[in-house]
C-alpha cells in the first residue's frame, strides 16, 4: 500500500491556555509532487494546520492534542522539531523575521550548518543556485528589496533540501511583480526539482495560476480538497466565506455561463472563453468617461529631487525632479514598484524628510518654514506599518492625542466619536492597537489619520498585508476619507484598489514620474503599466485582450455591459 | 547652513551608526583574527591602570588615536568622543580652581581621563572593525554560552531596525503633539519637549519589535538553531573558519613589546 507524503487524521488541537479548538478534526492527505493552495477565510486554522506538518505542534506550541500526523512516513506528535524540519521547510508570513544572520550566504547556510552538516555551505550555494540569488549571496541582509528577502528566506529553508516547502501568503507583503517571480520560481522547484509546495493564499488568481489541488479550511475542518479547476469554480460558496475568485471566473459566473460544469479560472481561459465579444459590448466601453481634474490647489511639489548616500558612500538619487500639483477632490493612487521613491514623496509632501532640491508648498505656502506640528493641521502621514501610529495604550486616546495636544478636545468631541462610528472602532476603543488584527490596525492606524482633520490625507499602502476581506473593507473606509479631507494620496501596490477608488493615478518608477492620469487610461495604456511592472486587475487584461478599448475597470461594470449588449445584440 | 544641516541630518547619524556598527571590513584590524583581537583589546585596556606616569599614558593615547584613525573610524563617534574628553578636562579644570586645588590635583585628575580615553578609543577601534557575526564567534569559541553569542550577532541584525521604528514613532509623535508655542530662552523649552518625546517614543518601538520577534523564536526553532546548542559537530564547524595566522601574532606580539618598551623606557628617561 502506497502511503500519502503528508497524511492527517481527525487532527484536534487548541493552543495552551484557550478554550477553543482551532482545529477540529482536520484531515486530509497530501501526494509527493503536488502544488497545494489552502484557503479558508481568518481564523479557520489555515496556519495552525500546516505548523502540524512540521511539528512546532505540538511540541513547540504545547497545547492539547489529538488525532495522528505523519509526515513521509514519519509519526510527527513523537518526532523532534529538529527530525521534522529537515522533511518540511516553512517560509513565514513575515519572512523578515526569519532571516537571522547578517548576509545572505550566511543566512541561507544558517540550518545546515545548525544541524552540524559537513557540507553547509556547498548546501547554501546550491539552494542559491536554484534560486538565481548567487549574485547577492555576500550581500548584507538589510541592503536587499522585499522581494529578494523572501526568496532569501525561501533558499534557507530549501538549503536542508526538504521535501516539502510550505509558503504562508507569499504575496501579502510583496507588489505583484515580484509576487509572481516567486512563483515562478515555486514552480520550477515543484516541477524541475520534484519538491512538494504548500502554500496559503489569499489570491486565487495567483493559485489559478499555479496550484494544482486547492483545500478549503472552515472552522477547524478540511472542508474540501480539489483539483485547482473545480474548487475555483464554486464561486459561489467561496463568495460566502469571503474568497474571491479569479475576475474571470467571477464574471462568467455572474453571467451564468457555465459550459461543461466550470468556469474560465485563468486569463487564457477567460479570453477564449468569452470570445468573440459582441460589438455592441465593446461600443458601451467607449461611452465610459473620467471625471476632470480640479482646479482648486492643495498641495504641490516643484521641482523636487531627494539623493541618499548608501552604505558605500555613494549618492543614490531617489527622487528625480518631481513636479506636480494635486488639487481639491482628488483620489490620487501613486503606484511603481518598491524602491520607486513612493514612500519618499509622501515623506516630503508631509514635512517628515526634507528632499535635497525644490519646493513643496501647501496652499501656496513653502512648507520648509513650517514646523512638523503645525503642517499637520493640514497635511497628515499614515505610516505603512499601521503599529508605528500607536503611541499610546488604547485605540481612543490614539485618536484623541492629536486634538488634546492642541488644547481643543471638548470641541473635537463629536467629531471623534462619529469618525469611531464610521470606522467601525467604537467596540475596540479601550483596547491597545497594537494588539488587534491586521485589519482592524489598518482601520484604526486611518482613522487617527483622519482624527487630525487634514486637508490633505497621505497613507502609505493602506492595504498591504492584508487578506481580501479586509482589503474590501479598507476600500470602503478609503472612500469615506473624502468627507474629511480635500485630497487624499494612496501610495499602493493594490491594482484593485486604484481601479475601484482613484481618481488619478500617478506612476512612478526609479524616482521619476512616468505617467499621471485616470486609472483607465493607465489600464488600456499596455506599454506603460508593463514598463512599471505593474500587474492591473484581471478584468482590464480580459477587456484588452477581448478588444475592449477603454478597458473595464471592475467585473461590475463589465458584466452590467455585457448584460446590456447581449440584450442590444437581440435586438439588433 | 544648508551643507551642515545635510551632513548632521537624522539619516546620516543613522548611517553613521551603521557603518560602526557592522565593521569596516577592509580596514587593517578587520583583517585580523577576532580572538587575537579581544585579547590585544583586553590588554591595552587593562595596562593602563597599572602606571600613574603621564607620559606612558600619553603615549597609549596617541598609540591608540592612531590605530583607530587606521581603522577609519566615524567621524561622528571620534567627535562625540572628542567632545566628552574636552568638556571632562574643562570640568576638571573649573573643579580643581573652584577647590582651590593645584597643578598635582589637576594632574591626577587628568591621568584618571586619560585612562578612560585609552579604553573608549581602543574599544572604538578594535569594534568598529569588527564584523558582529566574528565578534560573536570569537565569544563563543572563548566558551561563552552559544545563546550569548547569537545574541550579540542578532543585536546587531536588529540595530537598523530598531532605528527605523524609533525614528517613525518619534515623527508620529512630533507629528501629532504639539511642541511649546514658545522657545524659551535658547530654545529651552523646545529642548525639553524634544527630551520627552524621546523617552516616550521608546515604549511602543520596544512593544511592537518585541511582538515581531515572536516569529523569528519560532523560526529558530525549525531552523535548527536549538539543536545546534547540543551538538559539538555544530560548534565545530561553525567556528572552524578562524585560523590565527603569522600576522596575527605579529600584531599581538608587536604590541607587547610595544607596551614593554614604553613601560620600562619612557619612566627611565622622565625620572
Amino acid at each position: 500500500m502506497t502511503q500519502a507524503l503528508i497524511q492527517m487524521n481527525d487532527v484536534h488541537f487548541r493552543y495552551p491556555g484557550s478554550e477553543e479548538w482551532v482545529l477540529k478534526g482536520a484531515s486530509l492527505e497530501v501526494e509527493k509532487g503536488e502544488f497545494l493552495a489552502i484557503i479558508g477565510n481568518n481564523g479557520s486554522g489555515k496556519s495552525t494546520l500546516c505548523k502540524a506538518m512540521n511539528g512546532l505542534i505540538p511540541h513547540y506550541y504545547a497545547g492539547d492534542v489529538k488525532g495522528a500526523v505523519s509526515v513521509n512516513g514519519k509519526e510527527a506528535f513523537t518526532s523532534a522539531v529538529a527530525v521534522l524540519s529537515q522533511e518540511v521547510g516553512y517560509v513565514y508570513q513575515d519572512f523578515e523575521q526569519q532571516l537571522m544572520r547578517p548576509t545572505v550566504l550566511d543566512d541561507v547556510a544558517f540550518a545546515p550548518l545548525n544541524f552540524g552538516k559537513p557540507d553547509y555551505k556547498e548546501k547554501a550555494l546550491w539552494a542559491l543556485e536554484i534560486l538565481d540569488l548567487m549574485h547577492l549571496k555576500d550581500q548584507s541582509i538589510w541592503s536587499l528589496s522585499g522581494g529578494q528577502k523572501h526568496l532569501t528566506a525561501i533558499a534557507g529553508a530549501l538549503a536542508l533540501d526538504p521535501g516539502i516547502i510550505i509558503v504562508d501568503e507569499p504575496v501579502a507583503q510583496l507588489d505583484p511583480y515580484h509576487a509572481k517571480k516567486i512563483y515562478e520560481k515555486l514552480k520550477e522547484l515543484n516541477e524541475k526539482h520534484g519538491k512538494t509546495i504548500i502554500v496559503i493564499e489569499h489570491h486565487t488568481e495567483f493559485i489559478a495560476d499555479y496550484a494544482r489541488t486547492l483545500l478549503l479550511m472552515k472552522d477547524g475542518q478540511v472542508n474540501w480538497k480539489l483539483p485547482v479547476h473545480e474548487g475555483l469554480s464554486r464561486v459561489q460558496e467561496l463568495m460566502g466565506l469571503g474568497i474571491y475568485p479569479p475576475q474571470v471566473t467571477q464574471l462568467a459566473a455572474g453571467l451564468n455561463e457555465q459550459r461543461n460544469m466550470s468556469y474560465p479560472i485563468t486569463l487564457e481561459q477567460g479570453v477564449s472563453f468569452f470570445q468573440p465579444i459582441p460589438k455592441e459590448v465593446r461600443a458601451l466601453s467607449r461611452q465610459m468617461v473620467n471625471g476632470e481634474k480640479n482646479a482648486l490647489k492643495t498641495i504641490e511639489a516643484e521641482d523636487v529631487s531627494h539623493h541618499v548616500r548608501t552604505m558605500a558612500g555613494d549618492k543614490k538619487t531617489i527622487l528625480n525632479n518631481i513636479s506636480l500639483t494635486f488639487g481639491e477632490g482628488e483620489k490620487v493612487a501613486l503606484v511603481g514598484t518598491n524602491g520607486a521613491g513612493k514612500t519618499t514623496l509622501l515623506k516630503a509632501l508631509a514635512g517628515l524628510s526634507r528632499p535635497s532640491d525644490g519646493e513643496i508648498r501647501v496652499e501656496g505656502n513653502p512648507i520648509r518654514k513650517i514646523r512638523v506640528s503645525d503642517l499637520s493641521d493640514h497635511v497628515a502621514y499614515v505610516f505603512q506599518n499601521p503599529e508605528e501610529m500607536m503611541i499610546q495604550d488604547t485605540v481612543e486616546k490614539d485618536l484623541s492625542f492629536f486634538s488634546r495636544s492642541r488644547g481643543r478636545l471638548e470641541k473635537d468631541q463629536a467629531f471623534l466619536s462619529e469618525l469611531s462610528t464610521s470606522f467601525n472602532l467604537h467596540d475596540l476603543s479601550k483596547r491597545d492597537a497594537r494588539l488587534l488584527s491586521g485589519g482592524q490596525q489598518r482601520r484604526s492606524s486611518m482613522a487617527i489619520g483622519v482624527a487630525m482633520r487634514p486637508m490633505v490625507l497621505l497613507l502609505d499602502e493602506p492595504t498591504a498585508s492584508l487578506d481580501i476581506v479586509s482589503r474590501r473593507e479598507m476600500t470602503r473606509m478609503l472612500h469615506k476619507t473624502s468627507d474629511h479631507c480635500k485630497t487624499v494620496i494612496v501610495a499602493t501596490h493594490d491594482m484593485e484598489l486604484v481601479a475601484e477608488w482613484a481618481t488619478r493615478v500617478i506612476v512612478m518608477e526609479e524616482g521619476e514620474v512616468i505617467f499621471d492620469g485616470s486609472p483607465r487610461s493607465l489600464f488600456q495604456d499596455e506599454k506603460t503599466w508593463k514598463k512599471a511592472n505593474l500587474r492591473p486587475p484581471q478584468i482590464v487584461e480580459l477587456s484588452l485582450q477581448l478588444g475592449c478599448k477603454p478597458v473595464f475597470l471592475s467585473v461590475k461594470e463589465m458584466e452590467e455591459a455585457m448584460k446590456v449588449g447581449a440584450a442590444l445584440e437581440c435586438m439588433a | 547652513m544648508s551643507a551642515w544641516r545635510e551632513k548632521l541630518s537624522v539619516e546620516y547619524v543613522k548611517m553613521e551608526l551603521m557603518k560602526t556598527a557592522i565593521g569596516n571590513r577592509d580596514t587593517f584590524l578587520a583583517q585580523l583574527d577576532p580572538r587575537i583581537l579581544i585579547i590585544w583589546y583586553l590588554a591595552v585596556s587593562i595596562v593602563p591602570w597599572f602606571t600613574f606616569n603621564e607620559w606612558i599614558l600619553f603615549t597609549l593615547v596617541v598609540f591608540t588615536s592612531i590605530l583607530a584613525i587606521i581603522s577609519k573610524v566615524s567621524p561622528l563617534i571620534l567627535g562625540l568622543l572628542s567632545f566628552g574628553v574636552v568638556s571632562e578636562i574643562g570640568w576638571i579644570t573649573v573643579v580643581v580652581l573652584f577647590f582651590g586645588g593645584d597643578i598635582t590635583a589637576f594632574l591626577a585628575l587628568l591621568t584618571f581621563t586619560m585612562k578612560i580615553t585609552i579604553m573608549s578609543i581602543a574599544s572604538i577601534a578594535v569594534f568598529a572593525s569588527m564584523d558582529p557575526e566574528k565578534l560573536s564567534d570569537a565569544l563563543i569559541s572563548f566558551g561563552v554560552p552559544a545563546q550569548f553569542g547569537f545574541g550579540v550577532s542578532y543585536g546587531y541584525r536588529m540595530l537598523p531596525i530598531l532605528l527605523d521604528e524609533y525614528q517613525h514613532i518619534f515623527q508620529s509623535f512630533l507629528m501629532r503633539g504639539k511642541g511649546p508655542e514658545k522657545k524659551g530662552v535658547l530654545g529651552w523649552r523646545m529642548a525639553v519637549y524634544y527630551g520627552k518625546i524621546m523617552v516616550l517614543a521608546f515604549y511602543p518601538m520596544i512593544l511592537n519589535v518585541a511582538k515581531r520577534t515572536r516569529t523569528t523564536v519560532e523560526a529558530l526553532e525549525v531552523r535548527g538553531f536549538p539543536y545546534s546548542l547540543h551538538s559539538k559537530e555544530a560548534k565545530k564547524q561553525k567556528l572552524s573558519y578562524m585560523k590565527v595566522g603569522a600576522g596575527d601574532l605579529v600584531f599581538l606580539g608587536g604590541t607587547m613589546c610595544f607596551l614593554l618598551m614604553i613601560f620600562s623606557g619612557i619612566p627611565y628617561f622622565t625620572a
